[in-house]
């Protein structure tokens, strides 16, 4: 079929656009908007016709391969996996592009910033079809990297140029920990090989990779006393990269600052791109992950304590962004969960947790639309100043309201009626029940079912306090426009009905994706049993609603009733309230308990003198080196017979101390 | 029955040289723009034949040429920098009377170039070598009204000659002792040279001979001097182009001819390697004239190719080919970028002494936008910054030298690089970061094409290395 050849020109004309527009935006009308999207709607368009024949026919895998250089290659592999996150991703990419059209109308640097998004896009659809590791690595890089031109995109404002440098920094330590995730997986094929590295093949290929799993697990070092198999330490390293990525605890602080960049990037990073590569990664390399002893157990448990970690900071933050930015970091959580859980479902894992993470980007693409909807009319993120917006922005209104029931998940269990975040999200919690049972451990189904009754309970007192009630600023509104209100009602319709139409069918399409290999033997070598599960109580399936409905209702009197008055609850007397408006706090041991008081003043105070030395050597060793540079001119006397000289001393100095030393050795 | 063929490339530069010759004397000033044209165009023709003919191995003319993938490798590496240099030379010469002899002089230095490469008798060698030589003289001094020129000229002349006379002596040595002068037949005979106290002697003639045109110290002393002189263009064909003709004779004569005295020379490329790479660095961080500096910055990367000889290993030989290459590009790019440069600042200011003062730099990003990328591209790439073309070869090249254990060698180079990075990023910074009151340039065309040519062929190595690589390892396993 002729669509799959084209496969490489999904990432490479949104690539291509990022050129046009950088240099061309200027010319063209509103900065050149119409190249990305005419880019990024043509790799929709592929994407979704791979997509469709990869339904139809799922063992047709597509797989494009050239020659790089040594033992690597450039190469495309689209199997169901990265088929949906290619449809997803461009789709939204799409949409969130038109939107900006009428979002970034009054801003000069549009050029930039079309130019800018669609790198990030190209870089994003490049880590979804690398067929090998280190491709996907410098991809990732490049979504990095893009993500840090974009947060910071309005410089000038130092907020943004610090959120900008926090966020490029913090996932640093994420991708530092990938890369060496990668160079110790290299290096251990390569003894497993013997050196011996066989002809044409790249090995750092995933398929590649996959086959050296049972051998990867054989490896053990003895690290803290503990006897660790190298597999397990190769995939959390590379769960280290996705944590930086996709916002876990603890490298999660990066993603509330990126709300500096314009509102259309954050729903960029949040929904389409960036933050989904994490997930990605790990799903990419599921196989290993299953394989590998004791990895899983640590995903589910971060999954799970980041989820309520975040959604506990949720429910305190005034500004609308912020809300939804430690909503982004919660429902990551329940993503890396429903990964973790593969502990006891096995390739099913991948299936839920993918699955929520497309309903995720949709009904937070249009969350985040929603809002910048909302502060393109008013003005102001601050919901404190906002209220009764609703009345000015109906559709805006329907269709956030849409959105926030699929972020709370409200559908009727045991059947396939429900938002679609209800869809996907349910399953998590279920499974992490499954999980309880399996294993003893209930932390993970605890902290997931109260973070729903969080979620539910945060994102309706956005609702509630943004869009009913009374105005409490003055400020003027309008709907905006049709450019803008367009991707949102589209996004609707998904948010509200894609899960509901896809459900079982997704799930299966996704799992197809592991089915030439053994994942119970892969099980086996990590030490997990894949049974069957019994079904729940009818009180376990029940819950997510119930706790997502007594959100809703705690919300409903608080913040529209004012059935309890919350000045007396929000106060800085009361302790809980202080801990979680200043997010734990985190900042400050961040930056002043760990960054200034232990590395700083330790090192302040221990070497006092070390660090006089250091400062010494370090600019006595350029001043001493371009001191010389300035003596050593004066041998360039630029008198021609010192030059002739030269050359006869060098020559008979040069005879002398080649005798000399082969005299001497 | 000699195949004529395989001559192609030389015998079409010497045509193009002819013509343009004979076509100079019936043009007036204004349109010898076209000589430019026809000289680009043969060296691309010969380019082409060059690579067409890739990998032929033939001996030819009683065992004084030989043709192979070294010899070809490196008439790609002179080519390419010719081709460069006459795509910017369409400006450079516009309007001037002289522009025939220019280009006569730039394409038979070529040759004799591409004659070095595939001499395989160090008497063609020698008279190829003087060949480019007195053709770069006459190109040092082409401004035949800026003293500059005339001083760089003269002095690259007088050393040039006396560095001939030590060549030509250590010739005689090996001839005398040998009894031959062709190479295959010096390596035979060269246990009557190994016994004799003339081996180090003539080696080390033989050394300062090449020396002076790798620009080795302490054989290096013109270069400073001719390069900041000479015209910008002529600059970039004397670093990037006569240099690697230097380190080609230095390949056939001491890896061919006399590899039986390896550990002598060995030592002696040590101890210059170290001292050229070391000196070039730290003398290019004081220098306020971008064209002594890229002189210097040169030096240095010539220390780098030379560890290829300490090294000696296939994958250390490769290195220093494919950097040979490599610097090809870079050098000429930058020395062009320059050109850009003094070109801007000449015709704003006709009496200007130094045009390519750091000063002028300023605010260049702004001023003409594809020189300063360009350049940023250029000095990162010698550097060694990935993904270049600087990056690829120092990658090779250092990671041969640990690999055959010679960590002494490679630290002392990483260090020398990581040193490096001062002067060439303050570049950098001048022309982004510092702000001028200058306008915004129009940037002639020629200079563009081969400005952008450049930064191309540093890219494309830097990010697809695997056809160079393969090439020059090709290249390399002639030697050994």
């Amino acid at each position: 079929m002729a669509m799959e050849n084209l496969a490489f020109l999904i990432p490479l004309l949104p690539a291509l656009a990022f050129v046009l527009t950088f240099f061309l935006g200027k010319k063209l009308p509103s900065g050149g908007a119409i190249i990305p999207i005419i880019a990024i709607a043509i790799s929709c368009v592929i994407s979704l016709s791979i997509t469709a024949g990869l339904l139809a026919n799922p063992e047709h895998v597509v797989t494009q391969s050239v020659h790089w250089f040594a033992i690597l290659n450039l190469g495309i592999l689209i199997d169901p996996l990265a088929a949906v996150m290619l449809s997803m991703v461009t789709f939204v990419s799409l949409l969130i592009h038109i939107y900006a059209v009428g979002y970034m109308s009054h801003d000069p640097a549009k050029p930039r910033y079309f130019a800018e998004t669609a790198l990030f896009t190209a870089a994003m659809l490049g880590l979804i079809l690398s067929d090998n590791i280190l491709q996907l690595f410098v991809c990732w890089e490049l979504v990095g990297l893009s993500s840090y031109l974009l947060i910071g995109f309005w410089f000038h404002k130092p907020g943004a140029a610090s959120a900008a440098k926090k966020a490029f920094l913090t996932t640093r330590i994420g991708d530092v920990m990938f890369l060496a995730g990668i160079v110790l997986l290299f290096a251990d094929i390569f003894a497993i090989l013997e050196g011996k590295l066989p002809e044409g093949v790249y090995l750092l290929q995933f398929e590649e990779i996959f086959k050296f799993i049972p051998d990867l697990v054989a490896i053990n070092s003895t690290i803290l006393g503990m006897e660790v198999s190298h597999l397990t330490l190769v995939t959390l390293l590379f769960f280290g990269g996705a944590v930086g990525k996709s916002g876990q605890f603890p490298l999660h602080v990066w993603l509330p600052d990126a709300m500096e960049g314009p509102t259309t990037v954050s729903a960029l990073i949040h929904a389409a791109t960036m933050v989904t590569a994490g997930v990605y990664l790990v799903a990419r390399t599921f196989p290993m992950f299953l394989a590998a002893p004791g990895t899983l157990m640590v995903v589910a448990m971060l999954g799970a304590f980041t989820a309520l970690f975040a959604a506990t900071m949720g429910i305190v933050m005034n500004d609308l962004k912020r809300v939804l930015a430690f909503s982004t970091i919660s429902q990551l959580g329940y993503m890396v969960l429903g990964l973790g859980l593969g502990a006891v479902i096995g390739a099913e894992a991948v299936g839920v947790s993918m699955f929520h993470l497309i309903n995720h980007a949709f009904f937070k693409a249009l969350l985040f639309l929603c809002a910048g909807s909302v502060i393109h009319a008013v003005g102001t993120h601050d919901m404190r100043q906002l209220g009764g917006v609703g009345k000015v922005m109906p559709i805006t209104f329907a269709t956030m309201t849409a959105a926030a029931l699929a972020l709370a998940g409200f559908g009727i269990p045991g059947t396939s009626i429900g938002f679609s975040g209800f869809l996907s999200k349910d399953p998590i919690i279920e499974y992490a029940y499954v999980f309880a049972t399996e294993t003893g451990n209930w932390m993970p189904y605890l902290f997931a079912i109260t973070a729903a009754f969080l979620t539910s309970l945060y994102i309706f007192r956005l609702i509630f306090m943004t869009f009913t009630g009374k105005p409490r600023s003055d400020y003027g509104g309008h709907e905006s426009p049709s450019s803008m209100t367009i991707p949102l009602a589209i996004l609707a319709v998904f948010a509200v009905i894609f899960g509901a139409l896809t459900r079982g069918k997704f799930m299966a399409f996704i799992e197809s994706n592991f089915e030439h290999l053994d994942m119970n033997a892969l099980a086996e070598l990590g030490g997990y049993h894949l049974g069957p599960h019994g079904h729940e109580p009818l009180l376990i399936l029940w819950m997510p609603l119930i706790v997502a409905v007594a959100g809703l209702v705690i919300a409903y009197l608080i913040y529209n009733k004012r059935v309890i008055d919350m000045s007396r609850i929000v106060s800085s007397e009361n302790p809980v309230y202080k801990l979680l408006y200043n997010r734990y706090y985190q900042h400050q041991i961040f930056v002043e308990i760990f960054s200034v008081k232990i590395i700083y003043e330790g090192l302040a105070l221990a070497s006092f003198y070390s660090d006089k030395m250091l400062d010494w050597l370090v600019n006595g060793t350029s001043t001493f080196l371009i001191e010389a540079g300035d003596s050593l001119r004066k041998f360039q006397t630029g008198v021609i017979q010192d030059y002739a000289a030269a050359v006869v001393a060098g020559v008979g100095l040069l005879v002398i101390l080649v005798k000399l030393i082969m005299e001497v050795f | 029955m000699v195949d004529l063929m395989l001559l192609a490339p030389e015998i079409t530069i010497l045509v193009t040289g002819l013509i343009v010759l004979l076509a100079g004397l019936f043009l007036s000033a204004q349109s010898k723009k076209i000589l430019g044209y026809i000289a680009t165009l043969g060296c691309l023709v010969a380019m082409l034949l060059t690579i067409s003919s890739f990998g032929t191995t033939a001996v030819m003319f009683s065992n004084s040429l030989s043709i192979d993938a070294l010899s070809q490798f490196f008439k790609i590496v002179f080519l390419t920098v010719t081709t460069l240099v006459c795509i910017a030379s369409v400006k450079y010469t516009d309007g001037n009377d002289h522009a025939d002899e220019y280009y006569v002089l730039v394409l038979f230095a070529t040759i004799g170039m591409m004659m070095v490469a595939s001499a395989n008798d160090l008497m063609v060698l020698f008279v190829a070598f003087e060949l480019a030589s007195l053709a770069t003289y006459g190109l040092a001094g082409f401004e035949k009204k800026n003293p500059a020129s005339i001083e760089a000229s003269m002095k690259y002349f007088i050393i040039g000659s006396l560095s001939a006379a030590l060549l030509l002596l250590g010739i005689g040595y090996v001839y005398g002792a040998t009894g031959t002068t062709n190479i295959e037949g010096i390596a035979q005979n060269i246990d009557l040279l190994l016994n004799s106290p003339m081996g180090i002697l003539s080696l080390v003639l033989l050394i300062a001979g090449f020396g002076f045109k790798i620009a080795l110290v302490p054989f290096h002393m013109w270069a400073p001097d001719t390069y900041q002189g000479a015209p910008s263009l002529v600059s970039a064909l004397l670093a990037a182009g006569s240099k690697k003709m230097g380190i080609i004779a230095a390949f056939k004569v001491f890896i061919g001819a006399l590899i039986a005295l390896q550990a002598d020379w060995q030592i002696a490329f040590a101890i210059l390697a170290v001292l050229t790479m070391t000196y070039g660095n730290i003398v290019a961080l004081s220098q306020t004239s971008v064209k002594r500096m890229l002189a210097y910055s040169s030096l240095a990367q010539a220390g780098y190719i030379t560890m290829a000889f300490v090294v000696m290993t296939p994958m250390a030989l490769t290195g220093g080919i494919l950097y040979a290459l490599s610097h090809g590009f870079m050098k000429a790019g930058a020395f062009i970028a320059t050109a850009a440069v003094v070109y801007m600042v000449t015709s704003e200011n006709k009496d200007i002494l130094n045009a390519d003062h750091l000063d002028n730099f300023k605010g260049l990003g702004r001023r003409m936008p594809i020189t300063a990328l360009s350049m940023t591209v250029f000095v990162f790439a010698l550097s060694g910054i990935p993904p270049t073309a600087g990056y690829m070869s120092k990658f090779i090249l250092f990671s041969s030298t640990i690999q055959s254990g010679l960590v002494w060698l490679a630290v002392i180079a990483i260090l020398n690089s990581a040193l490096s990075l001062y002067y060439y990023a303050r570049v950098v910074r001048y022309m982004y970061a510092k702000p001028t009151d200058g306008d915004r340039v129009s940037e002639p065309l020629p200079y563009v094409v081969a400005l952008l040519l450049a930064v191309a062929g540093v890219l494309v190595i830097g990010i697809w290395p695997e056809p160079f690589v393969s090439m020059a390892m090709e290249a390399a396993s002639v030697l050994i």
